[in-house]
């Protein structure tokens, strides 16, 4: 049997008040995986990292990390460190002291504990912030402060609260890529909590979609992404195309969907599940849409004419006006409309291929997220 | 315009006479104090300006009819008597607001029994604690009942000044240090207490100066031996002479002390927090 580094068991939390923050979660990471887990805020997300963490409660479930039955285990006995979105930096230690405070506590010699710290000074670039304290850090420096004091620990899984949360956009994008490349270096297991689905598919070897306390979809980016399995997956991941109608048939993985805009066809999600009759839900990512007609077999159509067109460095973003009223949202490259006239009010024609797209059940009460 | 302008003219005015009624008495005292002695009364004018009532108070002055102030006891007993009032209230005072930070069953009985503490009247509390010594057979003392009663009044504001300081508490420190596999304890010395210091040196000085000052609970509970406030008090029975203002003066020289040294205490705290150690860089490998 595989030993898996980090193992969730029908994990379920529930709030002295009743409040169910979290339902049934079952999770299995492997050694040196980059899990991201995301959702909108409430979604129970930093609940499960929390409880990972041993900061609350495990109402029910069960909690393994290497094999070992954490359940019960208090925070400070767990292999785990944390790192929190306002990195929770000691304001009366020095960087120096901050990073050294989790070895403290360790039996090791004082040569030992100034190699190590030195090591970590080095491996995040802090040697020239040594001896300062918190207050006169960059956002960039106390997230490396913050990481550098929980790695120091060597724990075997490292939990991150939306580390990024608190840095400009700038900074945010090059901390992620210094973040996986870490990672990668020290093959640690890191579970990160995130809002911001960029960050989420840009780090994660897989993502887990969390909504209203219990698990949309886990899957690697690119399936999120381009394969949606829930209705609240296709609102809250990526640039899709919504299109809700009646199931009409559904064949050898092939489903087609009746919507006000013709009968349109794609791929189900969640094999075996749909059938003829139900209210279904057509999901197709924005990238997979051509602009002009195709007289091609197997292609869905779509006739409109354009509300608006913004233009966003190398994207544009298209709203178009259907024949019933519907407003729909593209979002493209801009390679993709060359030659296009995307003036208000001219007629647009779309297509893309029945392969593309996903359909599936819309019966769920999801609330769509942004 | 006109109306901002008048308001702004009536808060001053209403600024400066609180000042005037705060400060006028302590001035008038001050004044007062160098009146020329040992005939010169408690009154204006100065009949001429003199440090004769200071001599007097340290008991340097030459023999007069005025009899020295009964204070180098009382002193001794006011101070340690807050100074072990401060101890004991600040203690439990922090221990306290560490426990409300979690919701517990019955807290809000809790929350209001320590508070009547500073609310009930001083006068009641004091007799009461003297009938209900008398009932069981306790003896009243300055070190005893009295203490008892400085820690009842003084423990509230500790109590909730610690509570405005773990309110604006970031936990996050903690369940670091918790994360980092430090034990709760070790959290508690080397993260909570540095970071919650300065409220700890405030809440030390409610206490201080709460007791050291304090005279109903202590008039029915302290017995015969009395503190500064009551043997100051007590002269006022006889006659009313210069060298109680010049007492007067010193003392609150002394509390502007206890706050300098609050001050200096406090800034060093807070600039151990901030200061840029300097000249420190250490070769790391």
């Amino acid at each position: 049997m595989t030993q898996f580094d980090l193992e969730l068991k029908q994990i379920t939390k529930i709030y002295p008040g009743g409040t169910l923050a979290v339902e049934a979660f079952d999770l299995q990471v492997e050694k040196g995986e980059f899990l991201s887990f995301v959702g909108p805020s409430g979604c129970g997300k930093t609940t499960t990292l929390r409880m990972i963490a041993g900061l609350e409660d495990i109402t029910s479930g069960e909690l393994y990390i290497r094999g070992v039955n954490n359940t019960h285990i208090k925070a400070e006995k767990r292999p785990t460190a944390t790192i929190f979105q306002n990195y929770a930096i000691y304001p009366h230690m020095t960087v120096r002291q901050n990073i050294e405070f989790g070895l403290k506590i360790r039996n090791l010699s004082a040569s030992e504990i100034r190699q190590k710290t030195g090591n970590m000074i080095d491996l995040l670039d802090l040697g020239s912030v040594a001896d300062a304290r918190e207050h006169s850090l960059s956002g960039g420096q106390k997230q490396r402060v913050a990481l550098a004091r929980g790695l120091i620990t060597e724990p075997e899984i490292l939990l991150l609260d939306e580390p990024l949360g608190a840095l400009d956009a700038n900074l945010r994008r090059a901390i992620q890529d210094e973040l996986k490349l870490l990672q990668r270096q020290l093959n640690i297991t890191f579970v990160f909590v995130t809002h911001a689905q960029s960050e989420a598919l840009g780090m994660g070897d897989r993502i887990v979609v969390m909504n209203a306390g219990r698990v949309e979809q886990i899957g690697k980016s690119e399936d999120i992404y381009f394969n949606p399995q829930t209705p609240f997956v296709s609102r809250f991941i990526g640039k899709n195309l919504l299109f809700e109608g009646k199931i009409s048939g559904a064949n050898g993985g092939i489903a087609s969907i009746e919507t006000p805009h013709g009968v349109l066809k794609a791929g189900m999600a969640g094999a075996g599940k749909i059938s003829k009759g139900q209210q279904g839900l057509l999901s197709v990512p924005s990238e997979y849409i051509q602009f002009g007609k195709s007289k091609a077999s197997g292609v869905n159509a779509i006739t409109g004419h354009v509300k608006q067109a913004n233009f966003v460095l190398n994207t544009v973003i298209i709203y178009m006006t259907l024949a019933n009223g519907d407003v729909v949202k593209i979002d493209t490259h801009v390679d993709k409309v060359k030659g296009q006239d995307l003036n208000p009010g001219t007629v647009l024609n779309c297509y893309w291929s029945d392969k593309q797209g996903r359909i599936m059940l819309n019966e769920t009460n999801n609330s769509g997220g942004a | 315009m006109d109306k901002v302008a008048s308001l702004k003219w009536f808060l001053g005015i209403f600024t400066a006479l609180f000042v005037l009624f705060l400060y006028g008495p302590f001035i008038v005292m001050g004044i007062l104090s160098f009146q020329q002695g040992p005939e010169g009364g408690p009154q204006f004018p100065i009949i001429e300006w003199s440090t004769y009532w200071y001599q007097h108070v340290f008991g340097i002055a030459p023999p007069s009819r005025v009899a020295p102030l009964p204070i180098g006891e009382a002193l001794f007993r006011s101070l340690s008597l807050a100074f072990a009032t401060m101890v004991v209230s600040t203690v439990m005072g922090v221990l306290t607001a560490q426990a409300f930070r979690s919701q517990f069953r019955g807290s809000g009985v809790v929350f209001y029994s320590v508070i009547l503490g500073m609310i009930v009247p001083g006068v009641l509390l004091g007799l009461g604690m003297a009938l209900l010594a008398n009932q069981l057979g306790i003896d009243r003392n300055w070190w005893s009942t009295a203490f008892v009663l400085h820690v009842v009044y003084t423990y509230p504001f500790a109590f909730l000044v610690m509570l405005a300081i773990f309110n604006r508490f970031d936990t996050s420190v903690e369940e670091a240090s918790l994360s980092l596999g430090v034990s709760p304890a070790r959290t508690f010395r080397k993260v909570t207490f540095p970071i919650i210091f300065p409220g700890v040196l405030s809440a030390m000085l409610f206490a201080f100066t709460l007791s050291y000052d304090e005279f109903p609970r202590t008039l029915f509970t302290g017995g015969s031996d009395v503190t500064m406030p009551l043997a100051i008090y007590g002269t006022f029975a006889v006659e009313i002479h210069p060298n109680l203002f010049a007492f007067g003066v010193l003392t609150t020289l002394f509390s502007f002390a206890l706050l300098a040294i609050y001050g200096i205490l406090l800034t060093v705290s807070t600039r151990r927090q901030r200061a840029k150690a300097s000249g420190l860089q250490e070769d790391i490998s």
